[in-house]
This record gives structure tokens, C-alpha cells and sequence, in this order.
């Protein structure tokens, strides 16, 4: 089922550049970003420790 | 369930914060990443039946080994096949059929262990998991590069390093896994397959249903398209079925693919490289690797084995480097510079092993496969730049045939090359030389086709009543009827 704001959004065609990010979004994406980069800085630190060897 | 997938479902309301869309990314790129880390599987999977020693009836590596050919295959052959679906449907349901297809490809791959069936493990993890890679790499690429018209080339850089990086997760995660799971009757591999397809259905789920799309005209809060237009960078749209069959597409196909082939050729090369060249200096001990102790041999592996992990730090950060640097140089000077660099860096690689020099060695290589994973990373918005961002997912998904072309390219030229020399007599240590310097012809044959890239002819934009035509059928194909 369409959502009226979102038909509407869909058929804009002059740019929309008004739009700010809410203020609570911030902390959505410090969550977001935690959830990706803490393993993939468990990753690089796995990596490292390999690494290290070679000095 | 179906609403819910939707492209209509997945627009971005007023309020939303566009920087929520690289980490959906991420969580997609870096699970099916792990293709890259596959080989973690293969030694334990070769004594699966014997559990502490290879018995008659146990797989080859060799055998095994096929699975990464048909990671290739399957990844381009389903991005060309799919790109216009998704650009269709919208990305969350691309990004969910994904996770269906890498994430089932992980349990059908677990049963295959378990009854010891070769063939479940190339279907479920080489052919359904491809089909899942191709999806899911190309599934955001689209949705980023409009949602981030100001900084195409890092929006792109930020999820595709993403998928350098998710062998660094998966890899010792899995060894890990493999560790707890072994018993005296299993070496822990399909307990690992199941935990593994678990863990990634679930992070690439939480991906696609992060994934939102922006509405038509939508731009940053004050930002406008720079006033000093280059030609090189459109803001018109070229259809999926008129661009690839352009000239650029191809010129761009054969950049791709020959920036793709030096870096398979380099990977598959540097560590054995590196202990050939180098033998004992690498421990402090005079003489060549092959007048080594076993001992000594094992501390030279694992030196090589360093270097290797560290190659692949190198390959991902190179990935947001440059794809974020194209934003300021532009696209096409950032590939002038890979092959231009690369031809040098190639060609001196034999000179530095020539001279001993170890840190110059590993330096150039550092250097080598940072451009290799920027190659990656910068070519969908230099796609955008040239075709506009209407269809950018769908042309990438069709220029990512040229890396199935270079995954056979690269590795099948390196060991010819390499087993020719030696059957002619050349030194284990120098047969690299000639390998190497085939390597930087291949880096200045995609120099070429990069100079010969020219802004998109009028002819082949699409007009606004068609533009207009086909946002409206996609409308409606996305359930806004």
C-alpha cells in the first residue's frame, strides 16, 4: 500500500535540499557505524598482530 | 512481506540522515567479503575424512579450490544479469534475496560437508553463494552514489572496502569457530558453515532493511552542483541498454579488467615472491629458501604470511583512499595514476628484489595493491560520472563481468608464464622478473583505454519525456500504482 508521503517524495522532480537530518539521527549512526567497525577493527587488529611479524 | 521490500517502502522520509547508509552498506559488503577467505577452509576440508591427516577419500585442494572460479564467475555474471532488476525493485529486496542466497549458500555448503558431497558445496556456496556475491556487492551502489552526489567516489570507497575487508573478520572468526567445533570425529567445518551462514543472513537482513533510497531531485542540505562544469562528469542519464554499447563502456570494461588482472597476478605472486627472492634474509640466515631448514622454512612461511595480512590492510584502505581522492581529482586522473604509478611500481618490484632491499620491496607492493583495491572502488562513480546515476547500478553490474574475465586473466597468465620460464631453466627467484614485467604491459595497455575515454555524445542521453517515462514505470513497478 503507497504511503502518501512517500508518492509524493517519489514524484518531485525539482531538487529537495532543505532537508537536515533530525537531531536524534546522530546517535542512530554512531550505533550504525559502532556495529560495522567494531568487528572489522577486531579484523584489522587480528591482521596487525599477524603483521607485525614482518618488522 | 512483499510491501515490505518494496522500493516504495524505502524512501527516505524529511529528517532522514543520509550517513545511516554506508554502515547498511558495510553490513552487506563485509559478510560477503568473506569470499576472499574462503582458502581458510581448504586444509582443514582436505583431511575432513582422515580429521588428522588427508585420507584417500578426501577432497584435493586443488578441487576445493575451484570454488573461488566460480565466486568470480557467478559474482559478474549475476551483477550484469540482475543490475536492471535491481535498479527496478530497489535495493533492499536485492539486498535480501542476497543474504537468501550467501547465507543459504553457507548451509546448503554445510550439508555438502557433512554426506562429504563436493557438488553441494560448488551449488550451494560457488553458484548460489556467487549468485548472492554479484547481488549484494552491487545492491548499494546505486542508493550511495545518489544519496552522496558531493562525495561519490568515498560513498562507493566506504562499501566496497567493505568487501576487502570481510575476509579480515571471517577469516579468523572462522578458525576460531573451526577450533571450537573439532572433535575426534570432525574437524569442525560444517558447524562452521552453519554458525557462518547464520551470522551472515542476519548482518546482511539488518543491511538491506537499512537501506533507504532518496527521492527524485533530492540533494545535501545547501549544496549545488559545482557551477564549473566538467565534461567529464554528466548530470543527464544514459539507458542501461544504450550504454553498453558505447565505446566508453568498454573502454571502461577493459580498465576494469586490466587493473584487476596486474592485481590478482601480484596477489597470487607476493608471497612466494617474497621467500624465493629473499630465501634466508628474511630471518637473519645467509643462503636461498630452498638450502633452508624445515624450521627455518616455516619461519619464512609465516614472515610471508605477515606480509600477505598486510597486503590486505593495504588493499583496503587504498579502497576509500582513492575512490575518496577521485572526488578531488576526478576519475579519470585517479586511473591515470594507477596505471601510470603502477607501470613504474611493477616494473621496479624485480629491480628492489634484485638489490635485496626488503623494505623497498614491501613498500612498492603496499603501494600496488592500494591502486588495486581503488580500481574497484572509484570505477562506479567514474560509471556515474559519464552515464548519469539513473542507471549506475545496472551498467555496474554489467561492467563487473570484466572482473569474472580478470579472476581467469590474472591467475591462468602468472602460472603459465611462471611454469614456462622454469621448464626453460630460469631460477625459481628471477622467474617472477619477466612475470612482473608482463604485468606493467598489461598496466599500460588500460592506460590506453583510460586516455581514450571521452564525455558521452549528446546523442545517447536519454530525453526528460524518457527519463520521466521510465521513473514512472519504475514508480509503479515498485508497488506505487
Amino acid at each position: 500500500m503507497k504511503r502518501p508521503a512517500e508518492s509524493e517524495s517519489l514524484e518531485m522532480s525539482e531538487p529537495v535540499n532543505d532537508w537536515r537530518p533530525s537531531p536524534g539521527s546522530w546517535l542512530l549512526v554512531a550505533l550504525a557505524w559502532l556495529a560495522v567497525g567494531a568487528p572489522l577493527a577486531w579484523g584489522v587488529f587480528m591482521t596487525l598482530k599477524k603483521a607485525i611479524l614482518l618488522f | 512481506m512483499a510491501g515490505l521490500l518494496d522500493r516504495e517502502r524505502t524512501v527516505a522520509r524529511p529528517g532522514f540522515n543520509r550517513w545511516l547508509v554506508p554502515p547498511a552498506a558495510l553490513a552487506i559488503h563485509l559478510s560477503i567479503g568473506m569470499a576472499y577467505g574462503f582458502s581458510v577452509f581448504w586444509l582443514p576440508l582436505s583431511r575432513a575424512i582422515g580429521i588428522t591427516a588427508s585420507a584417500p577419500d578426501d577432497w584435493k585442494i586443488s578441487t576445493l579450490s575451484l570454488m573461488f572460479t566460480l565466486f568470480f564467475v557467478f559474482l559478474g555474471s549475476s551483477a550484469a544479469v540482475f543490475g536492471s532488476w535491481l535498479e527496478r525493485v530497489g535495493p533492499r529486496k536485492a539486498g535480501v534475496v542476497a543474504a537468501f542466497c550467501w547465507g543459504g549458500g553457507f548451509l546448503i555448503s554445510a550439508l555438502g560437508v557433512h554426506t562429504h558431497q563436493i557438488y553441494l558445496l560448488w551449488i550451494g556456496s560457488g553458484v548460489i553463494g556467487g549468485c548472492g556475491l554479484g547481488l549484494g556487492y552491487i545492491s548499494p551502489v546505486s542508493t550511495l552514489i545518489k544519496w552522496f552526489p558531493d562525495k561519490r567516489g568515498m560513498a562507493t570507497g566506504m562499501a566496497i572496502m567493505g568487501f576487502g575487508g570481510g575476509a579480515m573478520i571471517g577469516a579468523p572468526l572462522a578458525d576460531r569457530l573451526m577450533k571450537h567445533f573439532a572433535t575426534p570425529t570432525s574437524v569442525g567445518v560444517w558447524e562452521t558453515f552453519l554458525t557462518l551462514g547464520v551470522i551472515y543472513f542476519v548482518a546482511m537482513l539488518a543491511g538491506a532493511f537499512g537501506y533507504r533510497v532518496p527521492p527524485t531531485g533530492w540533494a545535501p542540505a545547501g549544496w549545488t552542483p559545482s557551477t564549473q562544469k566538467s565534461a567529464m562528469i554528466t548530470t543527464r542519464h544514459v539507458h542501461v541498454r544504450e550504454a553498453w554499447r558505447l565505446p566508453q563502456f568498454w573502454l571502461l570494461w577493459g580498465v576494469l579488467c586490466l587493473n584487476v588482472s596486474a592485481g590478482i597476478g601480484v596477489l597470487g605472486m607476493a608471497s612466494p615472491m617474497l621467500q624465493e627472492i629473499f630465501g634466508g634474509k628474511l630471518i637473519g640466515v645467509p643462503g636461498a629458501l630452498a638450502g633452508l631448514t624445515t624450521d627455518q622454512k616455516a619461519q619464512v612461511a609465516s614472515i610471508a604470511a605477515a606480509f600477505t595480512g598486510l597486503l590486505s590492510l593495504f588493499n583496503i584502505a587504498g579502497r576509500i583512499f582513492w575512490a575518496s581522492l577521485s572526488d578531488y581529482i576526478g576519475r579519470k586522473r585517479t586511473y591515470f595514476v594507477f596505471f601510470g604509478l603502477g607501470t613504474v611500481l611493477y616494473a621496479a618490484a624485480p629491480l628492489a628484489g634484485s638489490i635485496g632491499s626488503i623494505p623497498i620491496f614491501v613498500s612498492i607492493f603496499c603501494v600496488i595493491l592500494t591502486m588495486y583495491g581503488g580500481g574497484f572502488s572509484t570505477i562506479p562513480a567514474y560509471l556515474a560520472d559519464l552515464f548519469g546515476t539513473q542507471f549506475v547500478g545496472a551498467i555496474h553490474g554489467r561492467l563487473l563481468t570484466a572482473w569474472s574475465a580478470a579472476g581467469i586473466l590474472g591467475p591462468v597468465l602468472i602460472t603459465r608464464v611462471r611454469e614456462y620460464q622454469v621448464e626453460h631453466g630460469v631460477p625459481n627467484a628471477q622467474a617472477y622478473n619477466t612475470t612482473m614485467y608482463i604485468l606493467a604491459g598489461l598496466l599500460v595497455a588500460g592506460f590506453i583505454c583510460n586516455l581514450a575515454v571521452r564525455p558521452v555524445a549528446d546523442a545517447h542521453f536519454m530525453s526528460e519525456a524518457d527519463l520521466e517515462a521510465v521513473r514512472r514505470q519504475a514508480h509503479e513497478a515498485a508497488g506505487g500504482k
